[in-house]
């Protein structure tokens, strides 16, 4: 019989030959058309060489931050997760009004637009059509007495 | 942890859910119904009225929430009492009477598209102070504190594009994680030289273990630091006067009653629960040898309000004047502490419950006056008394009533604070602060001396509040004259709740 | 040699010093954060160091998850504080962002 240890370096050999087996298929029957640009080496839609120090788009960071809190929460599901076990049901219940609590969390970054690249424009009153009822009737552009 | 007790702790902290729960309906409904705003402040409201009443019935509950397994019936993460219960009702009222507030505070209703945010946040805060009000571990204190500290920090820069706001946050970011940082260093010794982070497990500790001074005062000054520092005492007020001056000022309101409240009650309940071994018969505190908190908490009161009450002397802007007002109000009530006594906490509690009336009050009628002619400062008040009469006049009894001159309510809050220190022979002391009450007569008459005597250059524009801002100043003025008065229902009030359960 | 208690406790003391050290010298809001974060971390080093070495149980740990959590949270609000002075003011220089003072 195999030892538990054993099972992995199985579970190892097949998954290093399964890689192999299909990078030398797709090799086999893909095209091969390489470009300048397919031959750059890849990182993340940035430029590859210059400088390091260039500024990057302010949204980088706004979803780094939301990445951030998302992620580590999860950190508190951890000992919950090894134990809830052991308090039937409840135990389930406490866990799940934790993840309802962040999918409205979730809910709220996205209808607020934070997730889209392109920031929907707020939602400011058309200034133009408040200038024209103010022409319309005069009387009311003086600030009102009222604090 | 047994499926009883848990019910059991769920059940003393109903405020604290009801709370969590309006916070949830809060985003829910800002994020379905995108442009009605109207109904937030509304919303708020009904969520703490209801959280109000539903504390206001379990005054007298007692006990241990969320006790550790395994461990005896004397343990729990939350204690639950009449003390805290006070402090509770102190700062749901406050958060009620801020939320009204900050509806007509026109720095807030600017940023339309983010108001639901802010009544959140709003209620992120209100989550933290009552957890801070009733923690009685190490890790709930702290995780605790930085609930109320970071929907703060959102909060005091919450007009983003506008420079003294932006300032105020990251001020009030850095002094706050700064010290709250050195608090959880302290937090780490105490746990390893206790081996429990619960306070009465400390007790016990102090009473029976072998106690390495020098670690154990570190530890303490540094746990003292996170407190001072949200209760903005002495060494560590720096942050006060540009965080309430940049804040909103609805904000800046609320942090100077309902944070400072809570900061006060987690002091208080640390000392209580953590250090002291027994109480007399005559309900004086006596201490475990091991920290000399009365020696510490006199010299730090007197620095308090002597710096607050000299600092405020030459301050043009009422925000900022008001600012180092509440230091100053931070030092006496930490003098009422010092005393080391059941009658201290009285004093403390009653001196709380009016400073909270008449520090709103004022901050409301700056407000009001900002709105209008859209300065806080002093030399733009000349002769304004005259233009609006009745606001002249709120103005003037929250003043004097931040004095303490009868027969106004802040007399009252003095009054008991008096007596507490000249019952604990602590004479030397009362005279200081004494001194310190006049100095601050000079500061708060002088904006009365403005609005009524100063002849001003410009013609300064009239000030009609509308009749719901008018009926909010009343409800506020009114009981600070009545309460300097008739003080017996604060008193009874108070003398209910100086009751720490388990100790 | 044998790795014990006082060990970490070296470390975190280190942690703490150069954290205060980064906190009172460095002029850029960015560093001062990063000198908030050493001090977090020093304490949870504290935290677990204790924890397994005073056989106090798993409450430590505990709250070293936590602390985790609530330095993320505080650093994701930091920032997004220090981006907004950047719109503001430009820079990110804590000395020269001093409007209210008088």
């Amino acid at each position: 019989m195999l030892t538990e240890f054993g099972k992995i370096f199985v579970f190892l050999i097949f998954a290093m030959l399964f890689v192999a087996i299909s990078i030398f298929i797709a090799r086999l029957i893909r095209p091969t058309r390489p470009t300048k640009e397919k031959l750059k080496i890849y990182e993340c839609g940035e430029e590859a060489m210059g400088t390091p120090w260039i500024k990057f788009n302010i949204r980088f960071y706004v979803v780094a931050l939301i990445f951030l809190i998302f992620d580590v929460e999860v950190v508190l599901l951890f000992p919950w997760a090894i134990t809830y076990k052991d308090y039937g049901i409840y135990g389930f219940l406490v866990g799940i009004i934790f993840l309802v609590v962040l999918a409205i969390g979730m809910a709220y970054e996205w209808r607020k637009g934070d997730l889209e690249w392109a920031r929907p424009k707020p939602n400011i009153p058309d200034l133009s059509k408040i200038l024209k009822k103010k022409i319309a009737q005069p009387e009311t552009i003086e600030p009102s007495a009222d604090n | 942890m047994e499926m009883n007790s848990l019910y059991d702790s769920l059940s003393l902290i109903a405020p604290e859910l009801i709370i969590s729960v309006t916070l949830l309906v809060i985003v829910l409904f800002d994020l379905i119904f995108k442009n009605n705003k109207k109904m937030l402040p509304f919303l708020s409201t009904v969520g703490l009225a209801v959280a109000l009443i539903t504390q206001a019935g379990n005054l007298t509950d007692g006990g241990f929430a969320f006790s550790p397994e395994n461990t005896p019936l004397f343990y729990g993460m939350l204690t639950i009492d009449s003390f805290g219960a006070f402090f509770k009702i102190l700062v749901l009222a406050a958060s009620m009477l801020i939320i009204y507030f900050s509806s007509t505070t026109d720095e807030v209703n600017e940023s339309f598209d983010r108001l639901g945010e802010y009544y959140t946040l709003i209620f992120g805060m209100v989550l933290g102070m009552m957890f801070m009000i009733s923690a009685s571990d190490l890790i709930l204190i702290y995780l605790s504190v930085e609930l109320l500290s970071l929907s703060s920090y959102v909060l005091a820069g919450f007009s983003k594009n506008k420079t003294r706001n932006n300032e105020a946050a990251l001020k009030y970011l850095l002094f706050g994680a700064f010290s709250s940082g050195l608090m959880l260093f302290g937090i780490s010794l105490i746990y390893g030289m206790v081996g429990s982070t619960n306070l009465t497990a400390l007790n016990n500790f102090l009473q029976t273990g072998s106690i390495n001074l020098f670690t154990i005062t570190i530890s303490l000054i540094l746990v003292f630091a996170g407190i001072g520092y949200k209760i903005s005492s002495a060494p560590f007020h720096f942050w006060t006067p540009d965080v309430y001056e940049g804040a909103p000022i609805s904000i800046t309101a609320f942090l100077s009653v309902a944070s400072k409240a809570a900061g006060f009650a987690l002091l208080i309940r640390f000392i209580r629960v953590g250090f002291v071994s027994y109480v007399d018969s005559e309900g004086f505190w006596k201490l475990s040898e091991v920290f000399d908190w009365q020696l510490l908490l006199v010299i730090i009161a007197i620095l308090t309000m002597t710096l607050g009450n000299f600092s405020a002397l030459w301050q043009d802007n009422l925000k900022r004047m008001l600012a180092y007002s509440s230091i100053a109000h931070a030092g006496y009530m930490l003098l009422g502490l010092a005393v080391m006594s059941d009658q201290g906490v009285l004093a403390v509690l009653v001196y709380f419950f009016i400073y909270a009336i008449m520090n709103i009050g004022a901050f409301f009628i700056v407000m009001l006056i900002a709105n209008r002619i859209g300065s806080e400062n002093i030399d733009d008040y000349d002769g304004l008394g005259f233009k609006a009469p009745l606001l002249g006049v709120s103005l003037g009894i929250f003043l004097v009533s931040l004095t303490g001159i009868p027969p106004t309510a802040g007399f009252i809050g003095k009054l008991y604070l008096f007596i507490a220190l000249v019952d604990a022979n602590m004479i030397a002391v009362a005279v200081i602060a004494l001194l310190n009450t006049v100095v601050s007569l000079y500061y708060y008459i002088r904006v009365l001396k403005h609005m009524y005597l100063v002849k001003p250059s410009t013609e300064p524009p009239v000030i009609k509040p509308s009749f719901n801002n008018l009926i909010f100043v009343l409800i506020l003025a009114v009981p600070t004259i009545i309460f300097g008065i008739y003080f017996t229902p604060i008193l009874d009030f108070a003398k209910q709740c100086v009751q720490f359960f388990g100790v | 040699m044998e790795v014990g208690l006082s060990h970490f406790l070296v470390v975190s003391t280190a942690l703490l010093s150069l954290g205060i050290y980064g906190v009172i010298t460095r002029k850029n809001a960015v560093m001062v954060l990063m000198g908030i974060e050493l001090i977090l971390n020093a304490a949870n080093i504290n935290f677990v160091a204790f924890s397994k070495y005073g056989n106090f149980g798993l409450e430590g740990q505990v709250m070293a998850l936590f602390i985790i959590v609530l330095a993320a949270a505080e650093a994701a609000i930091a920032l997004a504080i220090v981006l907004n002075i950047y719109k503001t003011f430009n820079h990110v220089n804590v000395d020269e962002i001093e409007d209210l003072k008088e």
